[in-house]
């Protein structure tokens, strides 16, 4: 059946001869899953993926590392973080070459970890709070626990980033996007539906190989019909009501604040920030943190990657300088950059 | 900023070579100094293989094994895959005090049963402490020698184009068992380390045939850090098929949680051989039919019209894509 469904999908792609589309993913995981199973070339050419702003690391901008920087070196603060920060570079430093002078940072995997050792400590203890709607009820849940427990000494930097207000940055971008499966899990299908509205068109996919390449091929067919559309293509997982337990994290801790991105700009409503009952856990407030300059790399061209403008091939530091293992920008860091991706399967 | 040494440099790929080629090589380089899992030694009319290997994995206990049991295996297998029978082993511990000794009591006993399964004896050894906190429990390196025998010469230099490359079993368990035992995940799930010593294997299919090109155990980086590295010795291209990759469900499904690939997570007790394609189904049949060799299967095959040094996946959907090369340590995904 799988196989079936499969097959099907690949038959009418491989035999699309419409008008030239671009469809963008906006997730990390996608543009991953996307080269790892080598779809574009089942692809033909008038079918172009880009890949959009959907790896939190990626877009999160260069004075964000100065600021944990700044907490780790000049505040004393015990820095902890997901994996994928330790090397994005700051104005000068990354985390990793930080933690060379001194800086003290700690990978977890989850923030309740980052929690546990603040429980633990003396000092104080920042979360590096990164990612998108699927992250975000985690960070929320650590906050509550520091409150239910009375964890004084655990406070969150946040750079979180929700969707819909980017969808619409991009509208001009591509002709489809490839909404994020796990993100519209939480959100709900609500933000997509209301896109349509605003002559911007979308299917959420799943990712698997077949939910992929059936996104895709949906994609094709609904096109041809020359209105905007939203179909839910990964109905096992996507409800139309997203996570409401989920939902409600949020909006108990969380409010919309405006928010950089990196290549994109301040984007109006497009973070999240804690509300003003939880604001004594705000590293940003609790430090007073000075504004950082965040001088990115003259010669990065990351910012262009995630608009989809260019390709990570079109930029001249790439697989140069610019190298998974001595990254200059944020899109070569993370397993999930558009840059790594072109760079580790060798595409473009 | 002044270089220093960094965990990524330890991780076996692209960066232990090159910590390797800049410090170690340039300082030791001599005609016996190799870049396989031996040396291999002239003397009189025999040629030995010589190795040694160090273990501090942690936790030291973990489902399917332990240091010791692993230390053992680590150097046998070593000496396998240069075709050595092994023969003679030595031990060196660094022990941290305060280790209870009847750990180190069980680990003994692991390290004299798996040597007496593998056909070895330790000859000799050495025993060092070291105050609280300046070594993790329990550090091991073993040595050893084999005697190779005749006609048999295998090394990564030596793939051909046509070749199939087999591995002797399904991969990225040992690495899967060990990531769940540090229990940092809060993920449960019934994996056993593959640890195995396999001498056995490799007496059995030369035993067959002295047509054998590559013979090497896919430890830290895994199979797709060791295909990799015979692409680049044999200046060859390397295709696999993912469809035909044996990898059990539940470390597959540990790997998607995690954002981890199979192909880079350590074996302790899998070789990947290479050999004439001609020579496939019954190097196949004499492996499924010995012990840790029962889920043998052919991969993938060697090939010159790929680019050399690059290893290639054919994807289950009939994409191409090149495998992402191995670089530095495993950091999972944030989402």
């Amino acid at each position: 059946m799988q196989d079936d469904v499969l097959t099907q999908a690949k038959s009418l792609l491989k035999a699309y001869a419409g008008p030239p589309l671009k469809i963008m993913e906006v997730c990390g995981t996608h543009t991953h899953e996307i080269f790892r199973l080598g779809i574009r070339q089942l692809l033909p050419p008038s079918l172009r993926l880009i890949s959009g702003p959907g790896c939190p690391v990626c877009v999160t901008p260069v004075s964000y590392i100065d600021e944990a920087i700044y907490l780790a070196l000049e505040k004393d603060v015990l820095l902890t973080t997901f994996g994928d920060l330790l090397r994005v570079p700051g104005s000068k430093l990354s985390l990793a070459q930080a933690r060379q002078k001194g800086a003290q940072v700690r990978m977890v995997y989850s923030p309740l970890d980052a929690l546990a050792i603040a429980k633990q400590e003396k000092r104080e203890v920042v979360f590096l709070s990164v990612g998108f709607e699927t992250t975000v009820p985690g960070e929320c849940l650590a906050i509550k626990a520091a409150e239910e427990e009375g964890i004084a000494n655990f406070s969150l930097l946040c750079a979180n980033k929700t969707m819909p207000n980017a969808y619409q940055a991009l509208a001009g971008s591509a002709d489809a996007f490839l909404y994020p499966g796990h993100v519209v899990a939480i959100a709900g299908t609500q933000c997509c539906e209301e896109l349509v509205a605003k002559g911007i068109s979308g299917v959420v996919a799943g990712f698997t190989a077949t939910e992929l390449l059936t996104a895709l091929a949906c994609i094709v067919h609904e096109s041809a019909k020359q209105k905007p559309f939203f179909v839910n293509c990964y109905p096992r997982v996507v409800k139309a009501s997203g996570n409401q337990a989920a939902q409600k994290l949020i909006a108990d801790y969380m409010e919309a604040c405006d928010s950089e991105w990196r290549g994109l700009g301040v984007i109006k409503g497009s973070g999240l920030t804690l509300k003003e009952p939880f604001q004594h856990r705000d590293a940003r407030l609790r430090f007073a943190i000075p504004k950082q300059p965040g001088r990115a790399n003259p010669h990065c061209r990351c910012g262009e990657v995630l608009k989809g403008n260019i390709l990570p091939t079109a930029c001249s530091v790439f697989g140069r300088a610019c190298t998974p293992e001595h990254p200059i920008g944020a899109c070569m860091v993370s397993s999930e950059g558009t840059c790594a991706a072109y760079f580790q399967y060798g595409q473009g | 900023m002044e270089r220093t040494v960094l965990l990524a440099h330890g991780g076996g790929g692209v960066q232990t070579s090159e910590l390797i080629d800049s410090v170690f090589k340039a300082h030791f380089a001599n005609p016996y100094f190799t870049a396989d899992d031996a040396a291999v030694l002239p003397l009189g009319q025999e040629r030995l293989a010589f190795s040694t290997d160090g273990f501090i994995v942690s936790p030291p206990f973990f489902p399917g094994g332990n240091i010791g049991k692993l230390s053992i295996c680590g150097t046998v297998n070593d000496l396998a895959c240069m075709g050595a029978c092994p023969l003679w082993l030595t031990c060196a511990f660094v022990l941290e005090e305060g280790f209870p000794l009847a750990d180190l009591e069980r680990i003994a006993k692991s390290m004299a049963e798996t040597a007496k399964e593998a056909g070895v004896t330790v000859v000799a050894g050495d025993t060092k402490v070291a105050s609280k906190g300046q070594v993790d429990k329990v550090f091991i390196t073993t040595s050893g020698i084999g005697r190779l025998a005749s006609n048999v010469k295998t090394s990564g230099a030596l793939a051909k184009d046509g070749d199939a490359i087999l591995v002797t079993g399904d991969i990225g368990r040992h690495g899967a068992a060990i990531l769940l035992a540090r229990e940092e995940f809060g993920i449960e799930a019934e994996i056993t380390s593959d640890c195995a010593p396999l001498w056995h294997l490799v007496q059995a299919i030369i035993s067959k045939t002295t047509d054998i090109h590559v013979i090497r155990d896919a430890t830290r980086g895994g199979v797709g850090t060791v295909l990799y590295e015979i692409a680049a010795q044999s200046q060859l291209g390397i295709a696999i098929r993912e469809a035909d990759l044996p990898v059990d469900p539940k470390v597959s499904g540990i790997c998607r949680m995690l954002g981890l690939d199979p192909l880079y997570l350590a074996c302790e007790g899998r070789l990947v051989i290479i050999a004439p394609e001609k020579h496939k189904a019954q190097l196949l049949e004499t492996l499924r039919a010995l012990p840790h060799g029962e889920g043998a299967a052919c991969i993938g095959y060697v090939a010159n019209t790929l680019k050399a040094g690059s290893v290639v996946v054919e994807t289950a959907i009939g994409g191409k894509t090149l495998l992402p090369r191995p670089t530095g340590e495993l950091l999972p995904r944030i989402c």
